[in-house]
């Protein structure tokens, strides 16, 4: 039995003072050694690969002076291509929160033959290539695509139109809600539902005040990199997108366009509005996530 | 509240957790479901509660059948083995759940609810702490909290699954005795389900020893450690001593050595004899059993052996007093005193 109190051991009930005490005592130890090398290492890498290339974007940008920047990043048509990806990744996020709660849900709570398949195809959107992605939806939706032919007669236009860029954004971001819920959901267990009801809660009171409070952060957290991905989405959007101007071009492509002009100055100014504004909206994210966290762990 | 169970099934595919089940819970009655895992001690409460339901059978609350209502509608109380607080809600919140789900036309005042959750929070000894989130919590104290919450909707009885499992031996004696002080004082029907034998016996008024999906006796405490119903309950509640023996014209043997004991009326034939470490003595010969001692430590004031008795597996435990136990090596001759046979030998 060895007990730390201030500044002395006690070993078995003897006193031991700690100038006498072994090194350890007083050089603080870990079990797990190479603290400084790896963390040095962590830092360094995460420089290399995400802070330096960032901030060229803003170093860029600096050069081109306001007025010109103002012209760019904020023109009428770049504006309307800012309103659209923020709009159709919020959306497209939202409805991934929904479902992929009840797909990570089905996951989580059921056997059933097949699952593994099942959960395999949840990460496919991970593994397709964004492009392949784009046409495949874009061929689905055209107006004499499988799903499009029926569709359209209703007045439902899905392809080359903003709704159109909605759903590649939901295709592309619904793992990210699934896999960040099933974790928590699995952890949460079938006993605190039990307990509601056996309390006498109904099912959607049970569902309201304890799983979803329980997961709302692991569902936020899901949500924003949802939306994150939607936001800066390239390849699967831009087939489906049509791109007509005012209407269906998103931010990326403006970027791309402005590339394509050799105009560097002018790309690496809107990319820097994105960055801004996407910055701000995981910042928010987070600090609600901080708050939810907060409660539950104390 | 009375319950009554008859005739209660249940299967989970191909196993069967429970089979014909029977039993009368008398009102007011602390009762143990007491067997080793798998014995389906928990799927019997769960099915008392309405948290899982019987493939047949009948379950009555005072003999009003409510086999089909669901657990929301039955009135029990339910506390879950790792409690199932919830953990995004303080303690007073957590308490309070039962009176806040309630339809709005039944659903006390919030003044009513406040104070009905700071009496509970008082009655469980946890009155300031009622804004603590679960997670700031010991282990014992989150148990007390899963007690209030379970008796805030003014449960006509109490199910508690290992309601002692996840606590230290300390805590554990001491909430013991407060539940049963707490039972006797709101005068519920309390069942709760355990694996520790040493539990069911100190708490409970009647013992209900469970294995393998059935009944193996209902008795007091007393009962099922001096009267064992079968050679399970016999081994299961205590320790034992067991001995392969045969019967042959009413003298028992071990090998071919005779045995004074009785063969309590059993047919000749293959048969288990049983006896506790406190129930046999050393003698210096006769009708008795060779061993050499491999261990002796103290224990409780005596000193418990064990002894190598060749051809058995297990070595035998006698507790012996006096103040010049056998060493380690020497050669014993042991004599139960007191023995039940049981006819059929138990598979190891």
């Amino acid at each position: 039995m060895v007990q730390v109190n201030g500044g002395t051991v006690a070993l078995g009930g003897q006193q031991i003072d700690r100038s006498i005490a072994p090194r350890a005592a007083r050089r603080r130890r870990s079990v797990m050694p190479g603290f400084g090398l790896t963390f040095g290492f962590s830092l360094f890498y995460l420089c290399l690969i995400v802070l330096i290339p960032l901030s060229a974007v803003f170093v860029k940008t600096a050069g081109m002076g306001l007025d010109r920047f103002f012209d760019v990043a904020f023109s009428e048509r770049v504006v309307a291509s800012y309103r659209l990806s923020f709009g159709a990744a919020f959306v497209a996020a939202g409805v991934n929160a929904i479902f992929g709660l009840l797909i990570a849900w089905v996951l989580v709570r059921y056997d059933f033959p097949g699952k593994r398949v099942v959960s395999a195809m949840v990460d496919l959107p991970f593994a397709l290539p964004t492009a392949v992605a784009g046409i495949a939806l874009t061929a689905l939706y055209a107006d004499t695509g499988w799903v499009g032919q029926y569709i359209e007669p209703l007045g439902v236009k899905v392809a080359y139109t903003p709704l159109g860029v909605v759903v590649a954004l939901i295709f592309i971001g619904l793992p990210f809600v699934v896999r960040s819920v099933e974790p928590v959901l699995d952890d949460l267990g079938a006993d605190v539902e039990e307990a509601a009801a056996a309390l006498g809660a109904s099912r959607l009171k049970t569902f309201r005040r304890v799983i979803l409070p329980a997961i709302a952060p692991a569902l936020l957290t899901g949500f924003a990199l949802a939306f994150a991905r939607g936001i800066g989405e390239y390849g699967s959007v831009i087939f489906i997108a049509g791109n007509m101007p005012f209407q269906s071009e998103i931010a990326p492509l403006m970027i791309v366009t402005q590339l394509e002009q050799y105009d560097y100055q002018g790309a690496t100014a809107i990319a820097a509005v994105m960055l801004i504004a996407s910055f701000l909206l995981l910042l928010l994210i987070n600090l609600i996530q901080i708050w939810s966290r907060r409660r539950m762990e104390g | 509240m009375g319950i009554t169970l008859s005739g209660i099934s249940k299967k989970f595919d191909a196993f069967t957790a429970l089979g014909n089940i029977d039993l009368e819970v008398r009102p007011g009655e602390f009762l143990a479901l007491l067997g080793p895992s798998g014995s389906g001690k928990t799927t019997l409460l769960r099915i008392i509660a309405g948290l899982e339901f019987a493939d047949s059978g009948t379950v009555a609350f005072d003999g009003q059948d409510v086999s089909h209502l669901p657990v929301a509608d039955r009135q029990v109380g339910f506390v879950f083995q790792q409690y199932a607080l919830f953990k995004h809600m303080t303690v007073a919140d957590n308490v309070a759940f039962g009176l806040n789900v309630k339809k709005r036309r039944d659903r006390p005042s919030r003044q009513e609810i406040q104070a009905r959750v700071a009496e509970l929070l008082d009655l469980v000894q946890l009155g300031a702490l009622g804004g603590r989130y679960p997670a700031q919590l010991s282990g014992g104290q989150r148990q007390r909290v899963a007690l209030a919450r379970a008796l805030a909707v003014g449960p006509r009885i109490l199910l508690l699954d290992e309601p002692f499992g996840a606590l230290d031996a300390k805590v554990r004696k001491d909430l013991r005795r407060w539940l049963r002080e707490l039972h006797d004082r709101m005068g519920l029907t309390s069942i709760f389900v355990t694996h520790d034998q040493e539990e069911a016996l100190e708490l409970a008024d009647r013992v209900v020893v469970m294995d393998h999906g059935r009944i193996e006796q209902i008795a007091e405490p007393h009962d099922v450690y001096a009267q064992p119903a079968s050679a399970f309950v016999y081994d299961f509640v205590g320790e034992s001593n067991r001995l392969p023996v045969t019967i042959a014209g009413g003298a028992v043997r071990f090998g071919d050595r005779e045995l004074q004991v009785g063969s309590d009326g059993l047919a000749d034939g293959p048969a288990t004899l049983f006896f506790r470490p406190h129930e046999a003595v050393i003698v210096p010969d006769g009708p008795a059993l060779p061993a050499i001692v491999s261990l002796a430590r103290p224990k409780h004031g005596v000193t418990r052996i064990e002894a190598q008795v060749d051809g058995l597996p297990h070595p035998l435990e006698i507790d012996v007093a006096g103040a010049n136990p056998p060493k380690v090596g020497d050669s014993i001759a042991v004599a139960p005193t007191r023995s039940r046979l049981f006819p059929h030998p138990m598979a190891d």
